[in-house]
């Protein structure tokens, strides 16, 4: 009876055991390599991969491409090491098929098989990041959503003459949307990303549609003189934050998505611009100049007073926001031409917590990922730019090469 | 003795059987293509060219015309420099016999800022010259102003006297 006794508590133990290691798990970053089952190897395929695993910030993946038979369930040595081998085929001809199988690598255990096609072949990258997605999704790790999404962004080609373009947050698939003329400032109207709000300077002054990007429809909202950008979107796509100036001021407006109605937020003999909503749209902050340089404000959308954000830096003139998190660009030089230094600095609407992401080169347009948990942003350094990543639980970051000509703005 | 044995014995069994979870079932069916939920897969999206239009007063676009001249700014400044006083009376004087024609002032920056601040620079550098237009005795009802922030730089060299060039205001007679 003793024995059984102790051979019970012992099961206790054993149990009690079991659920911590489980939770440590979760609490940790998955070890996992990469094996190439494709039949020609694709590097870049890889590479995206990669970093879809990287920037999630719920793995660590080993950087070499291994090769691999996809339905073997054995496990080399050398990766036994690792918690999981993600094994995968690409297959490109007219269209894009993929098909990944997720093993433990301890004993080659099947975790999780899908696959994927898609009729064409620029669309690749999309696949990765769905891939990572799912997996990720599986291994029941927080939601990366965001790594699906398109970006839209803007960019000069000639002097008056801009186009504007979507891609895939790595900047390996690219579309161009609206070529030729001047568009500027797009930003996506919806969660789902079908329309985007844009300013046309085809007319004599500034005006802002919105564009199906499906069906190609388009829709006049408002027009303005002087100048006309749409800086946010309510959550549920009903209200716009607008920097106008139909007195030739530029101030931050609140429209409704339609155009038909117009609310004034600030007032000031200066520059008021880029409003971005926050604490549960009950307020805005903003980038204006009226303490004599560009600087980072707060204020209630139906209340007058106005509060000072930022308390650090002489020059941060672009802001963003999500919830009650903000980030901002701010100038650490003061070259009057050429190369400044900008980093980015993460605070909350109360100017609390502040911290720097970014320590060198000329890093600008921060933008939060619809999740805030990843800040996306332009990096000039040398002769290059690239588009850059941080996420702000692992710490993590990501740079991409962009091509030579220069981003207007960007949205994700 | 007994009673205590199998009272502990019972409290391990349901302490034992409360902790022994399942592990999450990891294991899926391959399914087929079910991507529908990655909405930048789904949907061939358009291509739209606007060539046609952003060139709405012909020639060149970058510099003033119909004898107005560019007035020309400091780094980062939206004040009129003092020697800027000789372009401005000589576009009052163009404004002046224009007959009340429609008057665009197009404010432009360099290209070392970035987002909306560069636009709404642009756009107070507008409003300077027509301000200052306006305190010179001109009728500003039938001016328009547009910035075109560092969209519309006259030259690209990285030489300060470039620029300077492109830190400007231009005007022209709307056609």
């Amino acid at each position: 009876m003793r024995y059984l006794l102790l051979l019970l508590l012992s099961l206790n133990l054993f149990a009690v055991d079991a659920t911590l290691r489980i939770e440590k798990d979760v609490e940790q970053r998955s070890r996992i390599a990469l094996e190439d089952a494709s039949p020609s190897v694709n590097e870049k395929f890889f590479k995206i991969l990669l970093s879809d695993l990287k920037i999630s910030g719920h793995f660590l993946a080993d950087s070499k491409h291994n090769r691999g038979d996809l339905n073997s369930n054995f496990i080399a040595p050398a990766l036994k090491s690792k918690e999981y081998v993600l094994r995968y085929a690409l297959t490109q001809g007219s269209g894009t098929k993929l098909i990944i199988r997720l093993l433990k690598a301890s004993d080659g255990t099947q975790v999780f098989k899908k696959s994927y096609s898609i009729p064409t072949t620029s669309k690749a990258p999309f696949l990765a990041h769905k891939a990572i997605y799912d997996i990720n999704k599986v291994l029941k790790y927080p939601d990366i959503s965001w790594i699906n999404r398109y970006v839209v962004f803007s960019r000069y080609t000639t002097p008056r003459q801009s186009e504007i373009i979507l891609a895939d947050y790595t900047f390996n698939y690219k579309k161009v949307v609206i070529r030729g003329g001047l568009n500027l400032f797009p930003k996506w109207a919806d969660a789902n990303q079908k329309s985007f709000y844009y300013t046309s300077y085809a007319g004599v002054i500034p005006t802002l549609y919105k564009l199906n990007i499906y069906s190609g429809s388009k829709q006049r909202i408002i027009s303005s003189e002087g100048m006309l950008v749409c800086s946010d979107v309510n959550k549920n796509g009903s209200k716009l934050l607008l920097t106008m100036a139909p007195q030739g001021q530029a101030d931050i407006y609140e429209v409704s998505s339609s155009g038909g109605s117009k609310k004034r937020i600030t007032s000031f003999n200066g520059i008021d611009v880029n409003g971005r909503y926050v604490d549960n749209e009950s307020s805005i902050v903003f980038v204006s100049n009226r303490l004599g340089y560009a600087n980072i404000f707060k204020k209630s959308i139906n209340g007058s007073g106005v509060s000072q954000v930022v308390y650090h830096g002489r020059n941060n003139n672009a802001v963003d926001a999500h919830g009650s998190k903000i980030v901002y660009s701010s100038r650490e030089s003061q070259n009057s031409f050429g190369k400044n230094t900008f980093n980015l600095y993460l605070t909350s609407s109360r100017g609390s917590g502040t911290r720097p992401l970014t320590t060198t080169g000329t890093n600008q347009f921060p933008r939060f990922s619809t999740d805030g948990s990843i800040i996306q942003y332009i990096k000039h350094r040398g002769s290059g730019s690239s588009i850059g990543y941080t996420n702000l639980t692992s710490q993590q970051s990501l740079l991409f090469p962009l091509g030579g000509r220069k981003i207007q703005s960007i949205d994700w | 003795m007994k009673k205590i044995i199998i009272t502990t014995a019972a409290l391990s069994l349901l302490l034992f059987t409360g902790c022994s979870q399942n592990a999450p079932d990891l294991d899926s069916k391959g399914s087929s293509s079910n991507i529908s939920d990655a909405s930048a897969l789904t949907g061939d999206t358009v291509s739209i060219n606007e060539n046609a239009y952003g060139n709405e007063s012909g020639g060149q676009n970058n510099s003033s015309a119909d004898g107005f001249q560019s007035v020309y700014f400091d780094f980062g400044d939206y004040g009129i420099a003092s020697d800027m006083e000789n372009a401005l009376s000589k576009n009052v004087n163009v404004a002046s016999s224009a007959g009340g024609r429609r008057i665009k002032i197009e404010g432009n920056c360099d290209e070392f800022g970035t987002d909306e601040y560069n636009y709404a620079l642009g756009l107070k550098r507008a409003k300077s010259v027509k301000d200052s237009m306006s305190s010179q005795g001109i009728n500003t009802s039938n001016m328009v102003m547009v910035s075109f922030g560092e969209s519309n730089p006259v030259c690209s060299s990285p030489t300060d006297s470039c620029y300077g060039k492109n830190r400007r205001v231009d005007l022209r007679l709307v056609k």
